[in-house]
C-alpha cells in the first residue's frame, strides 16, 4: 500500500511537473546565487499570527561565504494556484498556473525557494521536479524495451532445441554476471560525449535496453518451460489451436504476473544507471536538469556541509522511489525483497 | 580447501570437479571473447574516436589526424583490428592508453589491485553484517527482530550507492577542521569507502542468508542436532548455517560484477584510484584501448569470481554429504 502511494506520488510529480515547479528550471537570478531555502513563516515580526504563510525578501550579507539576511520590512504572502510563467503541461495544454508561489509577481518581490538556488541562481526545487520528470520518462521506457527484448529471447529459448537453449542461456548468464554499469559506460564511450537532450535520452534508453534484458529472458524462459506442459496448453493443442496463438492467448496471459513484477524491479536499476551517467557528465547535460547532474553540485564540500538536505535531495528522491517500487513489487508478489539488482 | 576435496577421491570427486571447472573455463573464455568482440565492434563502428575532437582545432590539419589514426591503427577494417588487438592481448599487450600515454596493461594492473582491496573489504563487510545479524535473529527469535531485519534489508538494497558515497563525503566535510579529521588515503577513509560500496550487497546477503537460516532452523536435521543435546549456538553454526550457505555462495559469485559496476560511482566520488574511476576517465577521453582493456579485465574478474564460487559450492556440498555418511 505504502509502495503504491510513493510510486503514485512520483508519477503525479512527473506528470504535473510544470504546475508543481514554481519557476522555470532554466531561469537564472543573478542576485541570489547559492541561496539557502526560504523560511516560510506564519508569525510576523510583531509576534502575531498570520492567516497566510509568508516569506521575507532576502539580500546577500556576506558575498564571500554566500550568506543571506532577511529583510523584515515587508511580508510577501504565499498562495495556492497562483499565476506565473506560461508553460506547456505535457507539451499540450498551455497554462500559467503554478501550485504554489508568491502572490506578488512584481520584480521587487522575492521568489520562494523550497530548496534554495544553485550557483547560477536557478531554483533547485523546480529543477528537481523537472529532473524527476525526465528520469521517470527515460527509465520506464528503457525498462519496457529491455522487457520486450528479454521476453522475446526467453520465449525463443524456451521453445528452441536443447543446444540453442543452452547457447542462449549461456549468453544470458554471462550478461547477468557482467558489471552492467561498466558495459553501459563502454557503450556510451562509442558516442560523442556532449549530446542534445533528445539524443541523450534516446541513446540512454537504447543502451539500457541492450544491457538489461538478461534477467527478464531468464525468468520468461523458466516460466514458458513450466507452462508448456501444463494441461491447459495441452488441451489447447489437442483442439488444434496454432502454436503462436497458444503462446499469445494461453501461455503469456498466465505468466504475465511474475513478468510484470520483474519489469517493475528493472525500473529502479535503470533510474540509478541514468543518475550515474548524468552525474559523471555523460548522460543528460546542463542546462537540462537530471537527478544525476543535480547531484554533481554535492561534490563541493563547503556547500555540502552547510546545505546537505538541499544538495542531497535528488539522491533522497531516488532512495524513496526505489523503496516505493520494491514495496509495490513485494505487494504484487509475496516474496523476498532481495531479488538481485545491480 | 583442496585437501578437503582430495580426501574424497574414493567418490570420483576429482574428475568431477575438474570437469566442472573445465566446463566453467570454456564458458568463461567464450564469454570474455564475445564481450570483447561486441564492445570492440560498437566502439569502432559508432564513428568518432579519440581524435575526432581534434577536427575542431584549426591548428591540426586533416593529414595529421590521418597520420595519428594510422599510427594507432585506426584506419584498418574492424575485424582485422579486433584480431590484432586480440592476439596482442593474449601476450599481455593491450596497447597504449591515448589519454594517459602509458601501456594499458600496467595502468589497469595497478588500479585493479586497489579495487580488489576495496571489493574484498566490501564483501567481508557484507558477509559480516549478514551472518552476524542472521545469527542474532535466529538466536533471539522474536517477531520484532525479524521485522527489524526485513526493514534493514529493504533500506540496504534500496539505498543508491551515489547517496552513500555522498553521505561519506559529507561526513568527511563535517569532520574537517576537527581532530577526528578523515583525510584521503587514511584507513578510516578506506573503511568508509568499502562500506559505501558494500552496504547494498550487505542487504542482498542479509536478506538471502536470514531467510535460508530461519528456514533451516525448522528442518529435520536441525531438530535432530538439537535432540542430540547440542547447544543452540553449535546447532546454528555447524548445522543450520552450512545449509543456508549454498545460495550465499552463488550470490558471492554474482556480486563481483555488481561491485565492479558500483565501484564506478563510489570510487569517483570518494577519490579512490581504482578501476571504476579509471573507467570514467577512459570514457571521458574516449580512450578506446583503455575502455577495451577495462572491459576485458572486468569480464575476466567476473569469470574468476564465478569459478571460485563454483569451487566453494562443491567444497561446501561435499562436506555436507560426508558429514551425513559419518
Amino acid at each position: 500500500m505504502a509502495g503504491a502511494a510513493i510510486v503514485f506520488l512520483f508519477l503525479v510529480v512527473a506528470v504535473f511537473a510544470n504546475i508543481l515547479a514554481p519557476y522555470d528550471y532554466k531561469l537564472q537570478s543573478r542576485n541570489e546565487p547559492s541561496s539557502p531555502r526560504s523560511s516560510v513563516r506564519f508569525v510576523g515580526s510583531d509576534g502575531s499570527l498570520r492567516l497566510r504563510p509568508f516569506i521575507y525578501a532576502r539580500e546577500i550579507s556576506d558575498p564571500l561565504r554566500m550568506t543571506y539576511r532577511e529583510i523584515e520590512a515587508q511580508e510577501f504572502p504565499l498562495g495556492l494556484f497562483v499565476s506565473g510563467e506560461r508553460s506547456k503541461l505535457l507539451s499540450f495544454f498551455e497554462t500559467d498556473v503554478h501550485l504554489f508561489g508568491v502572490i506578488d509577481r512584481s520584480e521587487s518581490a522575492p521568489r520562494i525557494r523550497l530548496l534554495g538556488t544553485d550557483a547560477l541562481g536557478r531554483d533547485i526545487f523546480s529543477r528537481l521536479v523537472k529532473a524527476i520528470q525526465f528520469s521517470l520518462l527515460v527509465s520506464p521506457l528503457g525498462a519496457l524495451l529491455a522487457c520486450l527484448i528479454g521476453i522475446f529471447v526467453g520465449i525463443v529459448s524456451g521453445y528452441a532445441s536443447r543446444s540453442v537453449d543452452t547457447l542462449i542461456m549461456g549468453v544470458t548468464d554471462a550478461m547477468l554476471s557482467l558489471p552492467t554499469l561498466i558495459l553501459i559506460l563502454a557503450a556510451r564511450a562509442a558516442f560523442p560525449l556532449e549530446l542534445p537532450p533528445l539524443s541523450a535520452g534516446i541513446l540512454m534508453v537504447s543502451i539500457f535496453a541492450l544491457a538489461g534484458w538478461a534477467e527478464m529472458a531468464r525468468l520468461t524462459r523458466g516460466l514458458v518451460l513450466s507452462a508448456k506442459d501444463r494441461e491447459y496448453v495441452l488441451a489447447a493443442k489437442a483442439t488444434g489451436v496454432s502454436g503462436p496463438r497458444i503462446l499469445l492467448r494461453h501461455i503469456l496471459p498466465n505468466i504475465s504476473r511474475p513478468l510484470i513484477t520483474q519489469a517493475t524491479l528493472i525500473v529502479p536499476a535503470f533510474l540509478i544507471a541514468e543518475t550515474a551517467l548524468s552525474f559523471l557528465g555523460v548522460g543528460l547535460q546542463e542546462p537540462e536538469p537530471s537527478l544525476g547532474n543535480l547531484l554533481s553540485a554535492a561534490s563541493e564540500l563547503t556547500l555540502l556541509r552547510e546545505r546537505p538536505i538541499e544538495l542531497l535531495s535528488p539522491a533522497i528522491c531516488i532512495f524513496l522511489f526505489v523503496i516505493g517500487v520494491r514495496l509495490l513489487a513485494d505487494g504484487t508478489k509475496q516474496g523476498s525483497v532481495t531479488k538481485k539488482t545491480l | 580447501m583442496f585437501q578437503n576435496i582430495a580426501s574424497f577421491t574414493r567418490r570420483n570427486l576429482i574428475p568431477h570437479v575438474l570437469r566442472q571447472i573445465l566446463r566453467k573455463s570454456v564458458q568463461g573464455i567464450l564469454m570474455v571473447l564475445v564481450v570483447s568482440a561486441v564492445t570492440f565492434a560498437l566502439l569502432s563502428a559508432a564513428g568518432g574516436d579519440a581524435f575526432s575532437a581534434l577536427r575542431e582545432n584549426p591548428q591540426v590539419s586533416e593529414e595529421t589526424i590521418e597520420e595519428l589514426r594510422r599510427v594507432y591503427g585506426l584506419d584498418r577494417p574492424i575485424p582485422i583490428r579486433f584480431f590484432n588487438w586480440l592476439s596482442a592481448a593474449a601476450t599481455g599487450d593491450l596497447g597504449r592508453s591515448i589519454t594517459f600515454r602509458v601501456p594499458v596493461s600496467g595502468l589497469i594492473a595497478g588500479r585493479f589491485v586497489n579495487t580488489f582491496y576495496l571489493a574484498a573489504a566490501a564483501i567481508l563487510f557484507a558477509l559480516f553484517i549478514a551472518v552476524f545479524l542472521s545469527f542474532l535473529s535466529v538466536r533471539i527469535r522474536s517477531r520484532a527482530v525479524q521485522n527489524g531485519i526485513d526493514a534493514l534489508v529493504l533500506v540496504f538494497v534500496s539505498v543508491p550507492r551515489i547517496l552513500l558515497a555522498l553521505l561519506v563525503l559529507m561526513l568527511t566535510a563535517l569532520l574537517a577542521g576537527t581532530t577526528a579529521r578523515i583525510s584521503a588515503g587514511s584507513p578510516q577513509m578506506f573503511l568508509l569507502t568499502a562500506i559505501a560500496l558494500g552496504l547494498p550487497l550487505a542487504g542482498i546477503f542479509l536478506g538471502q542468508f536470514h531467510e535460508q537460516l530461519t528456514g533451516a532452523m525448522s528442518e529435520d536435521f536441525v531438530q535432530l542436532a538439537r535432540a542430540k543435546g547440542l547447544g543452540e549456538w553449535t546447532v546454528i553454526r555447524r548445522h543450520a548455517s552450512r545449509a543456508a550457505l549454498v545460495p550465499l555462495i552463488t550470490l558471492f559469485g554474482l556480486s563481483i560484477g555488481a561491485l565492479l559496476g558500483g565501484s564506478v560511482i563510489v570510487e569517483t566520488i570518494l577519490g579512490w584510484p581504482g578501476i571504476g574511476s579509471l573507467m570514467v576517465s577512459a570514457v571521458r577521453g574516449r580512450d578506446v584501448p583503455l575502455v577495451m582493456g577495462i572491459v576485458l579485465f572486468s569480464s575476466l574478474a567476473v569469470w574468476l569470481g564465478n569459478l571460485v564460487a563454483e569451487i566453494l559450492q562443491i567444497a561446501n556440498d561435499r562436506r555436507l554429504d560426508a558429514s551425513n555418511n559419518r
